[in-house]
């Protein structure tokens, strides 16, 4: 019986989902359910620690809800990010715990070029961009390079960063506290039709053989690395169809991540970064759709909204 | 002339059930003369919704033509800018005007915007259309196609922003937003002078009169700020624009109300997607 059940009280992680969707943020009628802001998710431990995945424009709402809980008072924040695309980073000006004096924010993120991380993420608040530097906010942002494959001790989460196919480099990461796991793999393209690189692609460029293999060791890294993780929450940006015009663009479809889920023997898929175009309409009918899918194949698979949130179960 | 409102939220993009009535993306105005042809006012999270009303038109086949105006590079006012379909159809010919930013130029800053960290374009080079970005100094006279331009500088912050008057069909629309004048009780000569007559001023009204002693010095003008340049230039109508991310559409209604109850101008919120004849 898993420590999730019914009558049981195990402690254990618990996440929010404070932005959803992928490029852009995107009000109006046709996503007041799914929601309308860009990627972020707070991570809880059973003790109260506090890892956040991804800088979208959720994590205003999220910064709100941490400046209300911690009273106004100076804390210490951990942001992940899977890599400094627009709709990942923009939200940390709006981050109210960074206009908190004695406050610590520290940022792990893939450097995947040679410029300094504090001068790409300190580069979204340039004058010309917004009018408060991140480096003359009251808080103390810290920024640390992670490298894929080794794990890193972040209060009580054990972190293993995972390398993604995405343009320019992104990085995944897999959680373990309170005996359970939790996989955030996004932004990634599958490993068959494109390995991102650091240049600009117009649509597909032929696979050398030298590619094929560097898709197959990072595909088998992560399969290795979400193995009997209890969650998996996954960059399914595209459908199929739309899979089939833009594979160049860097996202997964649902069935790309059940597919790797089902060999990982993970529980749970949770559908993550959709596209901007997508309705609350349309989002339900991929929220039935893929359940389905999932069930025939034994992995639960839910679709994330904005708001939602899920324990993390330990192994049963 | 007519006026469509894409976006009309400050700083942050809001969706939620109590942003539906006024709308929850970042500044985009689209002005159209009688006669079809388009200018555009930044490039917020609204020109998103502008490009899907254009691919029925000429831009949609790669045949376009467009002017762009920045008031200034503020995220909130370029964020949509690499989701602007027809950037991607070739053939299209798109200009963006504005004013170069202190220490750094206007392509420099879009470049950067696009520059291979931040999004997969990689730079403004990868983009498919015909793109020019043409810089102007503040206070300069623009004349695109049937729209006549006059532009100044206002404080706004850390940087300056652009303010428009544009006239066309006859008719004079200015557009002041993100402003914030040493007293804004007091009209400011530059932006009454740029709002003259006007048949429309659309006018940064970020905060209410009463929040605003909490805000002073963040850049933007309370609603008695538009009220008093409406007032000094004998404008026809008035648009409360750039509402406060926090603002829900109860509150600005609210808000409406009691600018309403300061002036026999009339007054009214913008509201995304809604459009005004001139």
């Amino acid at each position: 019986m898993s420590s999730g059940a019914p009558g049981y009280n195990f402690p254990r992680m618990q996440i929010t989902f404070w932005g959803v969707r992928g490029s852009y943020p995107v009000p109006g009628p046709q996503t007041v359910r799914y929601g309308g802001q860009t990627s972020c998710v707070e991570v809880r431990s059973s003790g109260g620690g506090c890892l956040i995945l991804d800088a979208g424009t959720g994590l205003r709402a999220l910064g709100q809800k941490l400046a209300r809980e911690s009273g106004g008072a100076a804390g210490r924040y951990h942001v992940l990010l899977s890599h400094v695309h627009w709709d990942h980073i923009q939200g940390l000006p709006f981050f109210e715990p960074a206009y908190i004096p004695g406050t610590t924010i520290a940022v792990y993120a893939l450097l995947t070029a040679a410029d300094e991380l504090q001068q790409v993420i300190g580069g979204i608040t340039r004058h010309e961009f917004f009018p408060v530097p991140l480096d003359s906010v009251p808080a103390h942002f810290q920024y640390h390079e992670v490298e894929p494959g080794v794990r890193m001790t972040l209060g009580e989460f054990l972190v293993l960063p995972i390398a993604l196919n995405h343009p320019f480099g992104a990085v995944g990461y897999r959680i373990d506290c309170d005996g359970a796991s939790v996989a955030y793999v996004a932004d990634t393209a599958p490993f068959t039709d494109v390995l991102h690189k650091q240049h600009f692609l117009r649509g597909l460029e032929p696979l050398s053989d030298a590619d094929r293999e560097t898709l197959a060791q990072i595909r088998a890294d992560l399969v290795k690395a979400i193995t009997r993780c209890d969650t998996v929450i996954y960059d399914t940006h595209f459908l199929p169809d739309e899979y089939k015009r833009f594979p160049h663009y860097g996202h997964s479809t649902p069935e790309h991540a059940l597919a790797l889920c089902v060999e990982a023997k993970v529980r749970r898929l949770v559908l993550y970064h959709h596209a901007p175009g997508h309705s609350d309409d349309l989002m339900d009918q991929v929220a039935k759709d893929y359940a389905a899918q999932g069930e025939a194949v034994g992995v639960e698979v839910i679709t994330s909204f904005e708001g939602m949130e899920l324990d993390i179960e330990g192994a049963p | 002339m007519k006026v469509r409102f894409w976006g009309v939220r400050g700083s942050f993009a809001m969706s939620g059930r109590e942003f539906l009535r006024y709308g929850g993306n970042t500044p985009c105005v689209e002005l159209q003369t009688d006669d079809g042809q388009r200018l555009v006012i930044d490039l917020g999270t609204g020109a998103t919704e502008l490009a899907k009303s254009l691919m029925g038109t000429a831009l949609g086949k790669g045949t376009g033509e467009l002017p762009i105006l920045l008031t200034h590079t503020h995220l909130d006012h370029i964020q949509g800018l690499p989701f602007f379909t027809p950037f991607f159809l070739e053939g299209n010919h798109i200009s963006i005007h504005g004013v170069d930013p202190d220490g750094t130029s206007l392509e420099a800053t879009l470049q950067n915007q696009l520059a291979p960290h931040y999004s997969p374009l990689g730079g403004l080079e990868n983009l498919s259309a015909h793109v020019s970005i043409e810089a102007f100094q503040p206070g300069d006279r623009l004349a695109l196609g049937p729209f006549k331009i006059r532009t100044a500088a206002m404080p706004h912050a850390t940087m300056r922003t652009t303010a428009f008057r544009i006239e066309a069909d006859g008719k004079v629309v200015t557009f002041l937003s993100d402003v914030e004048y040493p007293d804004p009780e007091a009209p400011d000569p530059q932006a009454v002078a740029l709002a003259m007559g006007a048949d429309l001023l659309i006018h940064d009204a970020m905060h209410p009169d009463d929040e605003y002693d909490l805000r002073r010095g963040w850049g933007h003008s309370p609603v008695c700020a538009g009220i008093a340049v409406a007032t000094a230039a004998l404008c026809k109508r008035l648009a409360l624009f750039h509402h406060s991310p926090d603002a829900t559409d109860d509150q600005i209604d609210a808000l409406v109300a009691s600018a309403q109850a300061q002036t026999s101008i009339p007054l009214f919120a913008a509201a995304e997607g809604s459009y005004v004849e001139i």
